[in-house]
């Protein structure tokens, strides 16, 4: 096996040019999954009846079932049912002309939800009884209690967790390359495929998520260590 | 005044209250002593609804509320009408002394933020930290969490400030300081229910003692009456145990 690094950096250009589309990627589907992975948490957390018991068997279910898995499920399901569905809601592109992106956002943002959801119920969990009381005593509502003093004191506890899912949701990104989209890994291959030479492609590729997900998890132990400032340091 | 009648609360199958009916007067200390499972806690907790009774009812000033049915908004209106000081502090610990203080100000009773801060401070100094004002919780001792605690419940200027046994997480040499600031509270006119197991200092400051047991009230009167005089023997038997205790403190 040889190492050209004229090749590595053709992979290397490849890999960065596109970059974007798994950056967007990723960070659509924090976003979104934070969202809905606190409101999940939210929910469980204040048991509401028939909501918290579904959503608890729901993300038990789910977090069994692996990205591929259900990537390709949907997938097909996609090819197969969306003239169905278009003819229905009377849309008229036909499905050449729909970015299978996102089917690649659908199941990304379903399994990021289960596992950001099981995270920061975690974190709740860790929040003394005694601070929703004192919220409640002094005459905060419900709502008052939980994004004024509950949420703020679970930052710095969700964090480190959240950074991880964080990181899996990067790796978790590469997968869509077997729907058909091009994102670093498929843009690290392509020069490859005139060569025939793999390995600068899988480095080049190894090289820019690893940068990526440096960058970020740089950028969230920032945050994590300004929300911590309330808690004493001991160790 | 503040009036609960026919108060009942049960977890599960053990009822931790039977029954229990009491009164206290505008500006009166009124302190409920009793052994650990007495329900004394429970029952300050059911008037601010911390814990949901399951009969009973409420009379504070003019307002009668159902303890049992009231609506989000009765029990907003009751909450905001008093103030709770927690046996573990139960301090914001996201927030600093003087935002601690200023939390209730601000957002319940919607006081800009200038005059909140003064109060606050106010409210800080009055029970002695002012130099602590910009500590969070963790920095601070538990005697000076329980002043910030006191503070407060003070500070929102409560028909009634409810003491849930706020001295008995503390160290011995920080109940001093804590019991201190009580009784300045109590001199300023008040209305306060405490629960605690400072037999002294509830001979000291109260009005009225109440002695709780098993879920019901066994006897009530003033300090002098149930301290050198109980009637009931359950009463007497209590105190026998826990009062040449307590002199070793003094």
């Amino acid at each position: 096996m040889s190492f050209s690094s004229e090749n590595f950096f053709d992979s290397l250009q490849g890999a960065i040019a596109y970059l974007p589309v798994t950056f967007k990627l990723t960070i659509y589907t924090f976003v979104i999954s934070l969202f809905i992975g606190g409101t999940i948490a939210i929910i469980r957390n204040y048991k509401v009846p028939m909501i918290s018991q579904f959503l608890a068997w729901f993300v038990t279910i789910y977090n069994g079932l692996p990205l591929m898995v259900a990537l390709v499920i949907y997938n097909l399901l996609f090819m197969t049912n969306y003239d169905n569905v278009a003819r229905f809601f009377h849309i008229s592109k036909t499905i050449s002309e729909i970015n299978p992106v996102i089917v690649g956002y659908f199941s990304l943002i379903l399994s990021s939800s289960c596992s950001y959801s099981e995270t920061i119920r975690g974190a709740l969990q860790s929040i003394e009884q005694v601070q929703y009381e004192a919220g409640y005593a002094i005459g905060l509502s419900k709502l008052q209690t939980l994004y004024r003093i509950i949420l703020p004191q679970l930052v710095p506890v969700a964090i480190p967790g959240l950074i991880n899912n964080l990181v899996g949701t990067i790796k978790g990104t590469n997968l869509v390359s077997a729907i058909g989209i091009l994102e670093i890994m498929g843009g690290a291959l392509t020069p490859c495929a005139l060569s025939y030479s793999y390995l600068e492609g899988y480095l080049a590729a190894a090289l820019v998520y690893w940068l990526f997900s440096f960058v970020l998890e740089t950028l969230a132990k920032q945050i994590e260590v300004r929300s911590t400032k309330f808690r004493r340091q001991i160790v | 005044m503040i009036e609960i009648t026919h108060l009942k609360k049960s977890f599960g199958k053990q009822e931790v209250l039977k029954d229990v009916s009491f009164k206290i007067q505008k500006g009166q200390v009124v302190t409920i002593l009793g052994p650990s499972g007495s329900g004394k806690t429970t029952f300050l907790r059911c008037i601010n609804f911390l814990e949901r009774a399951e009969e009973g009812e409420l009379r504070i000033g003019d307002t009668r509320i159902n303890l049992r049915k009231a609506s989000r908004k009765e029990i907003l209106n009751v909450r905001r009408r008093t103030a709770f000081v927690f046996q573990n502090y139960g301090l914001f610990y996201h927030k600093t002394a003087l935002q601690n203080v200023m939390e209730g100000l601000v957002v319940v009773q919607k006081i800009p933020k200038d005059e909140a801060r003064k109060r606050a401070e106010a409210a800080l100094e009055w029970v002695g930290l002012s130099n602590r004002k910009d500590f969070y919780p963790s920095q601070l001792s538990g005697g000076q969490q329980q002043r910030v605690g006191i503070a407060r419940a003070v500070a929102l200027n409560p028909e009634v400030i409810l003491f849930d046994e706020p001295t008995s997480a503390l160290d011995p040499e920080w109940v001093g300081e804590t019991l201190d600031v009580i009784k300045k509270v109590a001199k300023k006119g008040i209305t306060m229910i405490i629960v605690t197991h400072e037999m002294s200092f509830a001979e000291e400051v109260s009005d009225k003692v109440v002695f709780m047991d098993g879920g019901s009230v066994v006897e009530e009167g003033t300090p002098k009456e149930i301290f050198t005089n109980p009637k009931e023997e359950r009463t007497k038997k209590f105190l026998a145990r826990i009062i040449p205790q307590d002199m070793y403190y003094i």
